[in-house]
């Protein structure tokens, strides 16, 4: 599987489907240890690392995983550090509620165009300059808050800052150059996780620094500037780390990238049919934008929401908001994990159920915590909604793996897209307007989160069944190896060009969850000479 | 379930229950005692750099002993209706404690009988609006006992308009250009050398 140049979806080649979201290490028989190279870590054929080391920062696999998970926290943390010190900004710059939530859409909304030309960026400089030219070419956007002076600047720049997020393209890029496939849903999912962390990460931070500056002396609508300078100075220092201490590859080497030309690549027009002609990648797009989408909203509205509707100090209701942010720490692995319990009694089925469950619950305490008058609920519900949301973040990569195998890469990318744009059409729905009070608005957005999450019934593999149907009867539709060899035509499989899709189908079985072994064999993969 | 936040759920709760509880106050309950007028600068105000002087006592028309029970007054900055439209962290609500109407303190002296005169110098965190202003009678438990404005009760006369500091300063924009500057050019450095090491290990 050594087709590292980032044809379309290249970044996920090698997940087979059947390492489990939360796997450490895979064990030598599996994937054979390079014996030769000389890592501090196992490595396999491709020297990517076979085992996952979380508090080393050995060269080059763990730091570059602590590089990018930082990178994109950093990037988080700009993109929402306007969010806590929106009471100030607001009076500084005469906002009405409707520039607040315009202003909050296009903090998300810029990122969505932003990921895909990252991939583009990471397949001809690579991920450690995407990583570094984003996250230095947009400190000149977190710096120009100090110029803006009315809500119209106060839009634009936003929406620039929120370019920055396209990191996580770069940062997911890089983690599955550097680690082995059996493994690499762990380590992304930890640094997706850790990196929206960011998010909870700048209510606390932004205010604490606000406050700090306040005492040296400085009056408010100076301050909260002053304050941006923070964030902008992590972007050029990581930036920096990242050029001084990253490398593209295990071997060090760029060029390499750049030189495999031997492997067939597969055609973009292609794999997007695939991607978008097959209903669940939009079943997916819906949901995401409903469990990560309500969450880059929460990060932008909620700890406004504190301050006002419980007179709380900026710095309290920064401190409460931050709880929320800072639950992907486990809320996020820990779908991840719930997923693949599911999978292991249950299959895919258990899978989808899981998901359900989550991001439904995720809803319900959203529609609790609009609802709640006093603060200690309001806390508890916010809480309970953001392992719900989070949680479910976890649980919807458990199952993309398994959508596609051909169109992988671009349906993680979708997904990941649809997850912005969820949160910007809430956010406009919902809290730009003077319609809902903020309150009214996080009910009826919990609301929405639960209709929203229905349609996770009508997903249905032929192989593996689906919430309410189990799987179809027919012999051939049956198997996992009919489903994804249904996405090459006849041409391509004669050329071979199938042949990972049927490893991954072979694979894949596990998420029969407990049928495996009761299976009937399909008639034509039965060897002739038996 | 992550500890951290659970805990800190727990002693929110305690905290919580700190409070001490006190009868509503509503703002329709109060009597109007107070007369109160304010001179400015007939254009608009600049923050941080204009004064206002404002003057109150008691209406000699009410019966002697209503301001037994006043204690302080409190002089406040409010917000006229205009400046309240689409933005709800400005609401007037009827349940004074829930009020939002009047953020600003410009003086908080104990109560005189003889009408009180102050000079307040705009402060510089003072929003772009329109104003009037409003002293309200506290009793001994800082309970306001009654009100009076420089306007009308609909809130349309004797409105004034403050213009607030912009929060920008030159030193600012700079620094900000500088370290723009220099995210951008060492960005480039760094690229341009390591293109020319690699183009130079080629040859």
């Amino acid at each position: 599987m050594s087709d590292i140049e980032g044809s379309p979806g290249s970044s996920m080649h090698g997940v087979t489907g059947r390492e489990l979201t939360f796997a450490l290490s895979v064990a030598s028989p599996i994937v054979p240890t390079d014996t030769t190279a000389n890592f501090d870590l196992p490595v396999d054929s491709e020297h990517k690392a076979k085992v996952f080391k979380l508090f080393s920062f050995a060269n080059p696999h763990m730091r570059t995983f602590h590089l990018s998970w930082i990178s994109f926290f950093t990037c988080f943390v700009s993109t929402f550090a306007a969010a806590p010190l929106v009471p100030i900004i607001r009076d500084n710059l005469n906002l009405k509620k409707q520039d607040i939530g315009n202003a909050g859409v296009a903090s998300v909304s810029g990122s969505i165009f932003s990921r895909l030309v990252m991939g583009a960026v990471c397949d001809l400089l690579g991920p450690r300059y995407g990583c570094a030219f984003l996250i230095m070419l947009s400190a000149p956007t977190v710096f120009s808050m100090s110029f803006v002076k009315d809500a119209g600047g106060y839009i634009a720049v936003r929406f620039m800052i929120g370019f920055s997020l396209a990191t996580f393209v770069s940062c997911q890029y890089w983690m599955s150059t550097m680690f082995n496939s059996k493994i690499i849903g762990l380590v992304n999912g930890t640094a997706a996780g850790w990196g929206n962390m960011g998010g909870g990460a700048t209510q606390l931070i932004m205010p604490l620094v606000y406050d700090i500056i306040r005492r040296v002396g400085a009056t408010p609508f100076t301050a909260w500037r002053i304050a941006f300078f923070i964030p902008g100075w992590l972007h050029i220092i990581m930036g920096i780390l990242v050029l001084t201490l990253g490398q593209d590859l295990p071997d060090g080497n760029l060029s390499s990238l750049q030189k495999k030309g031997n492997v067939a690549k597969d055609k973009f027009g292609k794999v997007l049919w695939y991607a978008v002609t097959n209903y669940r990648t939009w079943v997916f797009v819906l949901l995401y934008g409903y469990s990560m989408g309500v969450e880059l909203s929460t990060d932008n509205v909620i700890a406004e929401y504190f301050y006002d509707r419980f007179n709380l100090k900026l710095h309290t209701a920064g401190i409460i908001a931050a709880t929320f942010g800072m639950a992907n720490l486990v809320a996020r692995p820990f779908g991840g994990y719930a997923s693949d319990k599911a999978a292991q009694l249950f299959g895919m089925r258990g899978r989808l159920w899981v998901l359900w469950i989550l991001q439904t619950a995720g809803g319900a305490f959203c529609i609790w915590l609009g609802r709640a008058n006093s603060l200690p609920i309001a806390i508890l519900a916010m809480i309970l909604f953001s392992i719900g949301a989070q949680a479910a973040c976890g649980a919807t990569f458990g199952i993309i793996p398994f959508i596609s195998r051909r169109s992988l890469g671009i349906i993680s990318g979708l997904t990941g897209a649809g997850g912005n744009f969820g949160s910007g059409l809430t956010q406009l729905i919902f809290f730009s307007t003077s319609r809902f009070s903020t309150a009214a608005g996080l009910t009826w957005m919990g609301v929405m989160i639960v209709a929203c999450t229905l349609p996770v019934s009508l997903v249905h593999f032929p192989q593996w069944g689906s919430m309410f149907l189990p799987p179809s009867k027919d012999i051939t539709m049956s198997t996992e190896e009919h489903y994804y060899s249904s996405e090459w035509n006849e041409d391509e499989k004669k050329k071979g060009m199938h042949s990972a899709s049927l490893k991954f189908a072979e694979n894949s079985r596990s998420e029969r969850g407990k049928r495996v072994a009761s299976t009937p064999t399909p008639p034509n993969t039965t060897p002739t000479h038996v | 379930m992550a500890p951290p936040p659970l805990l800190l759920c727990f002693i929110l709760v305690l905290a919580s229950f700190s409070d001490t509880c006190f009868a509503i106050i509503s703002f329709s309950s109060l009597q109007r005692t107070l007369v109160v007028t304010a001179s400015h600068p007939q254009r608009l105000l600049k923050a941080g750099e204009d004064k206002i002087t404002v003057t109150w006592g008691l209406n000699q028309s009410f019966p002697a002993g209503t301001d037994s029970a006043y204690k302080t007054i409190k002089v406040q900055l409010c917000y006229a209706p205009i400046s309240q439209v689409d933005r709800a962290w400005r609401k007037t609500h009827d349940n004074l404690s829930k009020d939002k109407t009047c953020q600003f303190k410009i003086v908080k002296t104990p109560y005189t009988t003889t009408n009180h005169t102050s000079e307040w110098t705009i402060e510089r965190d003072v929003p772009t609006a329109t104003y009037f202003v409003r002293a309200y009678a506290l009793d001994t438990q800082d309970q306001q006992v009654a009100y009076g404005q420089n306007t009308d009760a609909k809130k349309t006369t004797n409105l004034f308009e403050i213009q607030a500091i912009t929060g920008r300063h030159v030193s600012l924009d700079i620094a900000s250009v500088c370290f723009s500057a220099f995210s951008i050019v060492a960005l480039m450095g760094f690229f341009f050398a390591e293109k020319r090491k690699g183009g130079k290990a080629q040859q």
